[in-house]
This record gives C-alpha cells, sequence and structure tokens, in this order.
C-alpha cells in the first residue's frame, strides 16, 4: 500500500479581511460615539434603578450644581439661534454674526438672559475661564427669565422634552425653584437624569 | 500563525544565489487587526457606558381655578407621608384622619438605606393591605425640605418603583402636621 502523503500545510492565515472587518467596525464606532460635551460645572448625578436612556434629541437641558447655580442647554445648534433671535427681540439687545457662533456653540450656560451678549463677545478662552453665576430665577413673579427660556425654546420645538441633571449634593431648594418656573409655564412632565443602578445595595 | 518575510532557506542551500530575490508582497496584518480590535472594544465600551438614564417625574398640574375644592379628599389614613430633612433623614408619619386634641401622632426617622425606608414603606403597605384590601389603595406624600438634597428625592423616587407604589406625589410640606414636625426636628419649611 503507498503511503499517502498528508502535504503540510502553511500556518499563516489571510488577515486581509479580518483587518477590513476591524476597521470598518472601528470607523462605525467612531461615527456613533458622542463625547462628552464640555463641562461648565462638574456635576456628579445621583444614582437610580430607572431603566429609561435619555434621549438623543429634541432637549432641553437644565444643570443645576451643587451650590445651586442653574445652567441651560439646548441640543440643536438651529434651535439655539433661533432662540438667540427671540432672546434678542424679547431683551432688546443687537447681536452680532460672531456672537451668534459664539451661541451656536454653547452647550450650556447659565446667567443673566441681558449679560448674554457681553458674554458671547468675549474669546473663547476667556469664556470658558468665567465662573458663570447661573441663571437668573425669580418665581414670586417680577421677572420671569427662566419661565421665557422654556417658553420660547418650547415655542421653536414643540417636541423638547426636559431633562434635569442636578447634583447629587443640590439642596432641594433650588430644585423646587426650577420645576417651580417649569410648572409656571405648564410643564408638569420632566426626566432627571440619572445613573444606573442595581436596586439591592 | 505569524508569518515572516524571511527567504527560505535550508532547501535550496546549495543552489548559488545569481540575482536579488522578489520579494513578497504580503505584509503581516496581524498586529493591525489586533490594534483595530483594541480601538474597537475601546469605542464600544466608552458608548454603551456613557450613556446615563433618566427618570421621569409628572408634577401634579397647580390648579388656579376652584375645581379642585370640589373633590373628595383623600383618607388621611390611605396615605403615608414622607418628610425628607436634611442630614439625609426621612421622617415618615402616618396623619391621623381627624385632628382633636388629643390626637397623638408617632414619627419615624429613617435613613434612605433597604433596612430604613424600604422597610417603612413595607410595613406602611401591610397595614394598607389590611384595612383597606389591597396595598395598592396606599397613596404616599413625598415633602422634601429645602435642605434635603436631590439624591434624597431621587432615592425616594427609586424606592416608589422598587416597592410598586402605584400613586404618590412630591408635594410642599404645608401642612399643620408638617410645620409642627419641622418645628420639633428644628427645621424651616421655607
Amino acid at each position: 500500500m503507498p503511503k499517502v502523503k498528508i502535504p503540510r500545510k502553511s500556518t499563516a492565515i489571510d488577515m486581509t479581511a479580518m483587518c477590513d472587518v476591524a476597521f470598518l467596525l472601528l470607523t462605525f464606532f467612531i461615527l456613533t460615539t458622542k463625547f462628552r460635551d464640555q463641562e461648565v460645572v462638574q456635576i456628579d448625578i445621583p444614582a437610580s434603578t430607572a431603566q429609561i436612556p435619555i434621549p438623543d434629541k429634541d432637549i432641553m437641558m437644565f444643570n443645576i450644581s451643587p451650590d445651586g447655580r442653574i445652567f441651560f442647554g439646548l441640543d440643536d445648534q438651529n434651535t439655539r439661534l433661533r432662540l438667540l433671535d427671540t432672546l434678542a427681540n424679547r431683551y432688546q439687545f443687537q447681536i452680532t454674526a460672531e456672537q451668534q457662533a459664539a451661541f451656536k456653540t454653547l452647550e450650556l450656560w447659565g446667567m443673566d438672559i441681558k449679560a448674554l451678549p457681553e458674554f458671547l463677545a468675549k474669546d473663547p478662552t476667556e469664556r470658558a475661564n468665567i465662573l458663570q453665576p447661573g441663571l437668573k430665577i425669580d418665581t414670586t413673579g417680577g421677572e420671569t427669565q427662566v419661565e421665557d427660556l422654556i417658553l420660547f425654546s418650547r415655542k421653536i420645538n414643540n417636541n423638547l422634552r426636559i431633562a434635569i441633571k442636578a447634583d447629587k449634593t443640590t439642596e432641594y431648594k433650588s430644585f423646587a425653584a426650577l420645576i417651580e418656573a417649569l410648572q409656571n409655564r405648564k410643564v408638569n412632565r420632566f426626566n432627571i437624569v440619572t445613573s444606573a443602578k442595581t436596586a439591592r445595595e | 500563525m505569524a508569518e515572516m518575510n524571511v527567504p527560505e532557506s535550508g532547501a535550496k542551500k546549495g543552489k548559488k544565489k545569481s540575482r536579488s530575490k522578489k520579494m513578497s508582497t504580503r505584509v503581516d496584518l496581524t498586529a493591525m487587526v489586533d490594534l483595530g480590535f483594541l480601538l474597537i472594544t475601546f469605542f464600544m465600551l466608552a458608548t454603551t457606558f456613557n450613556k446615563p438614564k433618566t427618570m421621569e417625574v409628572i408634577k401634579p398640574a397647580k390648579d388656579d381655578n376652584e375645581d379642585k375644592k370640589d373633590q373628595p379628599a383623600i383618607k388621611m389614613s390611605k396615605t403615608f407621608t414622607l418628610l425628607l430633612g436634611d442630614n439625609n433623614k426621612v421622617y415618615a408619619y402616618t396623619s391621623p384622619d381627624e385632628v382633636d386634641a388629643t390626637t397623638t401622632l408617632s414619627v419615624d426617622s429613617v435613613d434612605y438605606s433597604s433596612k430604613g425606608l424600604r422597610r417603612v414603606i413595607q410595613e406602611r403597605q401591610k397595614e394598607v393591605a389590611r384595612d383597606w384590601g389591597h396595598q395598592d389603595t396606599i397613596f404616599i406624600m413625598i415633602k422634601p425640605l429645602p435642605k434635603s438634597k436631590v439624591k434624597n428625592t431621587v432615592d425616594v423616587l427609586d424606592e416608589m418603583s422598587i416597592n410598586g407604589v402605584k400613586r404618590y406625589a412630591i408635594l410642599a410640606a404645608d401642612d399643620p402636621i408638617d410645620s409642627l414636625i419641622c418645628l420639633t426636628i428644628r427645621q424651616s419649611r421655607k
């Protein structure tokens, strides 16, 4: 019987296809990843067992810092621009193209609306270093700046959902003030941003 | 597994090298694939873990008109009030249906752990189930005091979903009993 000779095969595998797949997936993940926005304030959110993920678009975001300052942000840049126009009309200030461009990239801000044009006129590094005083909130009547922001933003985009991101250690007082403002504009439904945890601790 | 582009020696040792060998055009991609998957892993983890969750809160609508006055008040013996104070304390009590001079009230002060708050809620649920037939009849009033932290409110709301409480509301601490308790624990309601 003749000996069957099994040819020795090379152990080398063609990696080209695998490489293609890897980089295709890599591209996908790079494109879909949304990096964390630059934070004006450090906020350590409380944990809860809630499972609803935060929506990707149409968000009106309120941040409350541990010392009770309230910040405001819209996710969509076009909505931001239209809001700035409305605010300029309501509070009677002039807006240059540079200020518009600055506002377009402003993720979060918190100050008296009347101080906004001056803030936008500064250059980006200076803006990042300024300690923002927080939105001017006054729910007893008189000025209605926060109420205006809520109303105008919702007029521009009716699908906006309200998310409140408050630090663990924020006192309920400032949280209550914001909710008061929301309810003054007939918003009774909002979301508190939390991180996930399990029920048994 | 790696393939190396070294000239095969051994078998052709006898032959004389006359001209330069044709180099193979194949490149070893193993390292590149490794790198690719490493980055994929990074981006995958970075994406999924960064997504925060939200907790939906629906506040009772503020009624400016007087319609509310006609609605029957909820029986106090079905309710449970959680007054959130500072220093991570909850003051839990049940208001009596009728208040007169002889009324006494017991207030539990507990913390937010599963042994504290969760236990008193579950005990109260059992009481309501015994008195009213079903534990879902319970109505929990959450009254955060200004000095309490946002984390406290979130924790309490979380306990509502963990214990399956169907009816609850976040309210202002404006009841006469609340002011009495606030006085006792020396906390401001404003």
